[in-house]
């Protein structure tokens, strides 16, 4: 091996460049120098060649003081670095060490072998810190794909616990005693129980090896939180705890991961239920913040004993248990908060909890409004003016079956690729798929034509659409088409203010026509809940 | 009427039986198979409407046991329900595309599975409700 040591001077006075290099060639070790009296230069030097050590001057033409180390870590984060000061600026040597820094000399008061020890003893720090990161990377990639493994390797015992507790609470083994019944479904509870761990396991682990991914769309948080509400409206029954949604009349669509906001609401509510006492109660706000204008903030609140200071700060971290809440016979592994905030940061939006102990806890998160303007304005914008007529298209994709059959989500993103095809670039927009409520996938174009002449599109679509088998085969095409009321422009009114209001009135008609298809559907979901019970009481 | 014929593909004893006794009260008929060979060759002899797969097999996994399906003239409409305990984030959508036209991790619900079985082939004739008299 190549004993010479590779130093890289970077020093701009030629005075103090020339003692440095006199001293480290007095030393006993066969030493390289490379000098140069730039910063840049020294940065170009390291992008040709790794030097063993940097000797840095911090005053130099092109940079001074902090900066100038700070720029050579950002530059070569695992060359170490020995700071040379002058006595005027030792105090800032000294808190370079703190921030990464070596070791620092002070000019004029170095002899070759202190000269030759700080830059060996450097070297050596340097690669001991290196082979700690290497080292503690390495065990964290071991014990994620540990985790991963025994997540997958712990399903196949599961699975044929749960098979066969399933069996016999169906009985398809022979009737079995009301007492038998009771304690078997204790069972499949302690099972769902273990299978819920198992997936907050992996979603873990894949959120610290950043492999958690979200799929963004347009969606009105509202219906999320109505989701979660109803899901967990009997749980919280049980517990008599009141369960109430308090939201802004017209909140804005918000640009976000439907299922996995879905994953935080229910995870922040089911929270609030357990560490609600019975008679408690528990409010979902989704509302605006004008400090805060480009997010839609939800919240769950609880009338819980609340979370001391010390724990609001470690809460969000993985693995945190509230020491309070084991006792309290809780079941979980501490890393919902965790995936939570996970989730919450890839949709780049911030979660946090604010808590009076003993008058219970406010768990808030913010997620970006989805700014139609912004995509409208290079659309409906003509000439410094805005088109004489739009329409909105609406087209429904409703799946023949339901579950679809073979894959749903390949199937309409085709239709989605499709319509892409079927609209003028410069003219319509094909605004980004919108959260879907069921399997019935509804897209939406705002084209730039007035509604007589629109037929024309909407015939051309249509032969389009259709002409996708998977399309044609699977699902049922509904399109139509609704113009859009263009606001009678204010005198003084900017260009800007008109698309904000083209676009808060294209929201508007987006809502309007979900909420109709939801009330739709909340029936269609009350009649079969009711037949189902029926059912049950038939046999 | 006849009943219709699943093929039953996994390497976990206990879990085929369990399978197998609930498919056949839901009125299927249960052909089984334990690795990707035998997959192949129960499959060419027995004629399933429908298989459910298991992805992690001895004797080539699922993935090959769906391509070898595929490439047979007599078996590429057979739909495939692929039920394994792998994560459906590397896995599902490699399925999907190699041909199967479901993807459930073990455990899977069991209405929903049964639900995707139907959709395909058809309730068996009988479908037993969940609760006995």
């Amino acid at each position: 091996m190549d004993k010479t040591t590779r130093v890289l001077l970077i020093e701009d006075n030629p005075g103090d460049a020339d003692l440095v290099r006199l001293r480290l060639i007095e030393g006993k070790s066969p030493v390289n120098v490379n000098c140069v009296n730039r910063l840049s230069d020294g940065l170009a030097s390291l992008n040709v060649e790794t030097p063993s050590v940097v000797l840095l001057d911090l005053n130099l033409p092109d940079s001074r003081g902090a900066e100038t180390f700070r720029r050579v870590m950002e530059h070569s984060p695992h060359v170490p670095i020995v700071v040379l000061s002058g006595q005027d600026d030792e105090a800032l040597a000294a808190k370079a060490l703190h921030q990464g820094v070596q070791d620092y000399l002070v000019k004029g008061d170095i002899s070759s072998k202190h000269l030759e020890r700080a830059i060996r003893y450097a070297v050596e720090r340097q690669g001991l810190l290196r082979a700690l990161e290497i080292a503690q990377k390495t065990q964290i990639d071991f014990k994620n794909q540990f985790l991963s493994h025994v997540s997958h390797e712990l399903r196949t015992p599961l699975t044929c616990i749960h098979q066969y507790v399933t069996l016999l609470l169906d009985g398809l083994a022979g009737a079995m005693a009301p007492e038998q019944t009771d304690h078997l479904k204790t069972v499949l509870k302690s099972v769902n129980q273990l299978h819920a761990m198992l997936r907050d396991l992996l979603e873990a682990t894949r959120a610290e090896s950043g492999k958690m991914r979200i799929e963004p769309r347009c969606i009105a948080i509202g219906e999320l939180v109505q989701q979660a509400v109803a899901m967990l409206r009997p749980t919280a029954e049980e517990k008599k705890i009141g369960l109430e949604i308090g939201m802004d009349q017209r909140l804005p669509l918000v640009l976000a991961d439907p299922d996995r906001v879905l994953e935080v609401l229910i995870n922040l509510v089911d929270n609030a239920i357990k560490f609600t006492p019975a008679e408690g109660s528990i409010m979902v706000r989704a509302n605006l913040v004008e400090a805060d204008a480009g997010y839609v903030y939800i919240s769950v609140s609880d009338t819980g004993r609340g979370i001391s200071p010390e724990a609001k700060t470690l809460i969000f971290e993985r693995l945190y248990q509230d020491a309070d809440s084991i006792d309290n016979n809780r079941s979980g592994l501490g890393l919902g908060l965790f995936i939570c905030r996970e989730i919450v940061r890839l949709h780049e939006g911030r979660i946090w909890v604010t808590s009076e102990p003993g008058e219970g806890s406010t768990f808030t998160f913010t997620l970006p409004i989805y700014s139609l303007a912004k995509l409208l304005a290079p659309v409906i914008v003509h000439e410094e003016r805005l088109r004489p007529a739009l329409v909105l298209v609406r087209v429904e994709l409703a799946p023949l079956s339901n579950p679809p059959q073979g894959n749903w989500k390949e199937t309409w993103q085709q239709g989605l690729e499709t319509l892409r095809r079927c609209v003028y670039l410069d003219k319509d927009l094909v605004l980004p798929p919108m959260g879907a409520s069921g399997a019935t996938e509804t897209l939406f174009v705002v084209a730039s034509t007035d509604l007589q002449r629109s037929g024309v599109m909407t015939t051309r679509t249509r032969e389009l659409l259709e002409r996708v088998p998977d399309l044609k085969n699977k699902c049922k095409i509904t399109i139509t088409t609704v113009p859009v009321e263009l606001p009678s422009g204010k005198p003084g009114e900017t260009l800007e203010q008109q698309v904000q209001n083209v676009a808060s009135c294209v929201t508007e008609m987006i809502l309007t026509s979900r909420e109709r298809k939801l009330s739709h559907a909340g029936k269609v979901a009350r009649e079969t809940k009711s037949k189902r019970s029926t059912n049950n009481k038939e046999n | 009427m006849q009943k219709p014929k699943i093929l039953l593909v996994d390497d976990d004893p206990d879990l085929v039986r369990a399978l197998r006794l609930r498919l056949r009260a839901n009125n299927y008929e249960v052909t089984t198979a334990s690795d990707g060979y035998a997959a192949i060759a129960t499959a060419q002899k027995e004629r399933p409407a429908l298989i459910i797969l298991d992805l992690g097999l001895p004797v080539g996994d699922g993935f090959v046991v769906l391509d070898r399906l595929q490439s047979m003239d007599t078996l590429a409409g057979v739909p495939v329900i692929v039920l394994s305990a792998r994560d459906p984030q590397a896995n599902e959508e490699r399925a999907l595309r190699a041909g199967a036209s479901a993807f459930f991790q073990k455990p899977a619900d069991n209405d929903e599975l049964l639900n995707v079985i139907r959709l395909n082939i058809g309730a068996g004739t009988e479908p037993k409700t969940a609760w006995p008299s």
